[in-house]
């Protein structure tokens, strides 16, 4: 499958290089040292099989191996825990050789019987596993021949799972973790067969990791064998982005995993490291509740998705980041541009408002049979551009409230329905992320019944044809962005500082960190 | 009354210097004047940012400078006001109301009514304030009107503790006693001797207790309680502007001068009143 390689801003390209270049001839790494990282929000949940946003993923990753691995830049699969793979020719059944020396941290080996434990078990956890659960939709059966040999068969041509095995939400745990249960793990009751494993997990503050001594299954793409550098890894919940940026430039913490853009020209002009990669899979985007009596109106999103001036956003978002250009970033491999289809538009978004029947009323808010066009997000992201967004919608007559809380409670109102938008973003390189976030057999963000459109979306994620798929892939977001079910904003960027000490830190293919080769200098 | 030499000789070194009150007069009737009509002091409209001219430095076209948004801070400030003032004006008119009352009644029947609400104020008491507010307004709900009245109950204590202090002082002096002895009715006697008289330093308390209001309701919407976006708030401001404190010095800096200032010159004020009220005298 030919997949774009990524691109990075010409500014990020000189940073990495900059970062890189004080290394000079490849110093040798140092072992030892502790890796102090701030993260801006509280993990909640360390289950990368569970978890969703991408703290609890990044930890997830250090302390879970998957059975392939993906290169960043080119997006090819290479072995990791799976020495070998065969795919079949229907698409439905694919084969992994596991490697023979790899073990859980309790010293259980990863075997073929964990393998099928862990795929049957992320099924079990439902809606639960919200990453790991879509990746899996369709399995039919996990079949073991032998010890090392696993089987995966699909009812559906289902050509997203080899990239999903890549990732953490289908990363490997232990069977006895697999007997916990989900909020017991939740809490960091986690054996994995990672180079670190769970030492201390305290809410809103930190997280600790230590080193597994006898670590010797590093993926493919690891630049060392045996154990990790890092002695341990410290995460620290900083929410303040200012305390994060000073605590880095006065070395009380070695990697910054979330600066804001306000900080960008400071740390660049300390010359610290800056490391940016645009993530891939849905940007930043509103997702209407179709179930609620207003936005179930397909004008009325329609008008939300032209009153968006998405140009006007660039100038208070990071300079690695760029506005929406699709439902897919451009580092998704497959990612077609349709801005044409969002361009801002303020008077075909008036016009559409008037026919939906909202007719201006007080202080410029429009207002239908006595009812006020009112419309409440609530969200926990630290993403100021969200009140631009909220006057520009209010310059066609449109009140969005805006409520800024924790995970906790919008993942609460999220599971008890009662909510008009959401605000999220996903990360995912393969564009199969469509199916299985708007599809309404998948996780049906929108509330709605089937539609012509599940169709296409279903094509999208069954089409072998690259060059087909795009153009599916491209139909589809077209369908979703022309219906309002997705109203794109914003491309996430992850955008990280560390200190000058801190050596061969990477980002991996979906933009989260791999620590197994990073060192600290002295 | 006393020999004009023996008041002078009195007066003059505890008089604070005027200049402070006046001063702190004039600014908290400035900051009035930006609650009850922000638009005379700016044309500005607080909501509306030009992304352009974010986190622009204070300049002649703003004072204050220009937030993540390109919003003008001095506007929101102003606008600021009305919502963080009406809230601390609530709070106190929640904390006087309710506690004079009980501290009049407590201190004039005395006995077991006394011991018994007394009680309950010194439990009041033992919370710290800012913690019962947070209680207070967790299970109100949020927004301005719920700071309001959560900082307004957890200050009902401290006017209630002054309040029967002073019944309890005019309750004994010698014209109460003898309007009681000569049949006049205990409400009457209540609201037309002993109130008038309690009233002077329970004011000077309101006055104070403006000043920690207006620290209160700030600290309430600083922690995310209060008004929800774009609203401008005085805490609010101070909260957003933390994130941009390495870039942007002046978007915390400046709308938390305002409230520091606003602050001090309540508490001056109120000093002062206290101490035209000890010039005053009673019976002690």
């Amino acid at each position: 499958m030919p997949l774009r390689p990524f691109r990075l801003a010409p500014a990020a390209l000189a940073v990495l290089a900059l970062a890189t270049l004080p290394a000079g001839a490849q110093p040798a790494p140092q072992p030892g040292g502790v890796l102090r990282i701030a993260i801006d929000t509280d993990p909640q949940c360390l289950d990368p099989q569970q978890a969703g946003n991408n703290n609890s993923l990044n930890v997830g990753r250090q302390i879970t191996d998957s059975l392939t691995d993906q290169r960043p830049d080119t997006g090819a699969l290479v072995p990791w825990l799976a020495a070998s793979w065969s795919v079949s020719a229907d698409n439905l059944e694919f084969t992994f050789q596991l490697r023979d020396d790899a073990s859980f941290s309790d010293g259980t080996p990863v075997d073929a019987a964990a393998v099928k434990a862990n795929l049957e078990g992320i099924v079990k956890l439902g809606a639960r596993a919200s990453l790991g659960a879509g990746y899996l939709a369709g399995l039919r059966e996990v079949r073991i021949p032998d010890s090392r040999t696993v089987t995966v068969a699909f009812a559906a041509p289902n050509i997203q799972f080899l990239q999903a095995t890549s990732t953490m939400s289908l990363g490997l745990l232990a069977p006895a973790t697999l007997a916990r249960s989900a909020e017991e793990r939740c809490q960091g009751q986690l054996v994995g067969s990672g180079p670190f494993t769970v030492a201390r997990f305290v809410h809103n503050q930190q997280v600790r990791l230590n080193r597994r001594d006898d670590y010797a299954w590093p993926s493919a793409l690891a630049r060392h064998q045996g154990r990790a550098h890092l002695e341990g890894i410290e995460y620290r919940v900083i929410p303040e982005s200012g305390v994060r940026t000073g605590s880095l430039v006065s070395r009380q913490i070695d990697v910054n995993a979330s600066v804001p853009p306000q900080d960008e020209r400071l740390l660049l002009a300390q010359q610290l490291p800056v490391l940016a990669r645009a993530n891939p899979g849905l940007v930043y985007s509103f997702f209407p509740n179709e179930a609620d009596p207003l936005l179930r109106d397909p004008l009325l999103r329609q008008a939300i998705v032209k009153a968006v001036n998405r140009a006007e956003l660039q100038s208070i978002i990071s300079r690695f980041q760029a506005p929406a250009s699709a439902v897919l970033a451009k580092t998704t491999p497959l990612y077609s541009d349709l801005s044409a289809l969002l361009a801002h538009d303020p008077d075909g978004s008036r016009q559409l408002l008037e026919e939906a029947g909202w007719r201006p009323g007080q202080g410029g808010i429009r207002e239908r049979d006595g009812q006020r066009l009112v419309i409440r997000l609530s969200y926990w992201q630290s993403t100021p551009f969200l009140e631009l967004v909220q006057q520009q919608l209010r310059a066609v007559g449109i009140d969005l409230q805006l409520n800024r809380t924790t995970i906790s409670q919008v993942t609460a109102l999220r599971d008890s329905g009662s909510y008009q938008l959401q605000f999220f973003n996903l990360t995912r390189a393969d564009p199969d992320i469509l199916r299985a976030v708007f599809g309404s057999s998948g996780r049906n963000v929108n509330n709605r019944a089937a539609a012509p459109v599940d169709a296409l979306l279903q094509a999208s994620s069954a089409e072998l044809d690259p060059t087909r798929r795009r153009d599916l892939v491209a139909q589809a977001e077209r369908a979703l962005i022309e219906a309002g079910h997705v109203i794109p904003l914003v491309e996430l960027s992850t955008v990280i500082a560390t200190g000058k000490n801190v050596h061969g830190l990477d980002y991996e293919a979906s933009s989260r960190l791999q620590l197994y080769d990073t060192w600290l200098g002295r | 009354m006393a020999d004009p030499l023996t008041l002078a000789a009195i007066a003059a070194p505890r008089r604070p210097l005027p200049w402070l009150a006046l001063a702190s007069a004039a600014l908290l009737a400035l900051v009035l004047g930006w609650g009850l009509a922000p638009w005379l002091f700016t044309a500005t409209d607080p909501l509306r940012g030009v992304p352009l001219q974010a986190l622009q430095p204070p300049s002649a076209a703003h004072w204050f400078g220009t937030d993540h948004l390109g919003r003008d801070i001095l506007a929101r400030t102003i606008h600021g006001s009305a919502t963080s003032l009406q809230a601390t004006g609530l709070a106190v008119l929640v904390a006087l109301l309710g506690g004079a009352p009980i501290g009049l009644l407590a201190g004039f029947f005395g006995g077991r009514l006394d011991a018994v609400l007394m009680r309950a104020v010194d439990v009041l008491m033992a919370i710290p304030s800012l913690l019962l507010s947070m209680a207070i307004v967790t299970v109100l709900g949020f927004g301005t009107v719920e700071i309001a009245v959560a900082v307004g109950l957890s200050a009902v204590a401290a006017f209630a503790r002054l309040a029967r202090g002073e019944a309890l002082r005019w309750r004994h002096a010698v014209f109460v006693e003898a309007g009681l002895a000569a049949g006049v009715g205990i409400p009457a006697t209540i609201l037309r001797h002993v109130l008038p008289h309690a009233a002077g330093p329970v004011l000077a308390l309101a006055a104070l207790e403006f000043g920690s209001a207006v620290l209160a309701v700030s600290s309430l919407s600083f922690l995310g309680f209060g008004a929800p976006p774009p609203q401008p708030e005085w805490g609010l401001l101070i909260a957003e502007g933390r994130n941009y404190l390495a870039v942007a010095w002046w978007y915390t800096t400046l709308p938390g001068l305002v409230v520091l200032l606003v602050v001090l010159a309540a508490n001056q004020l109120a000093r002062h009143a206290q101490d035209r009220g000890q010039d005053r005298g009673g019976p002690r």
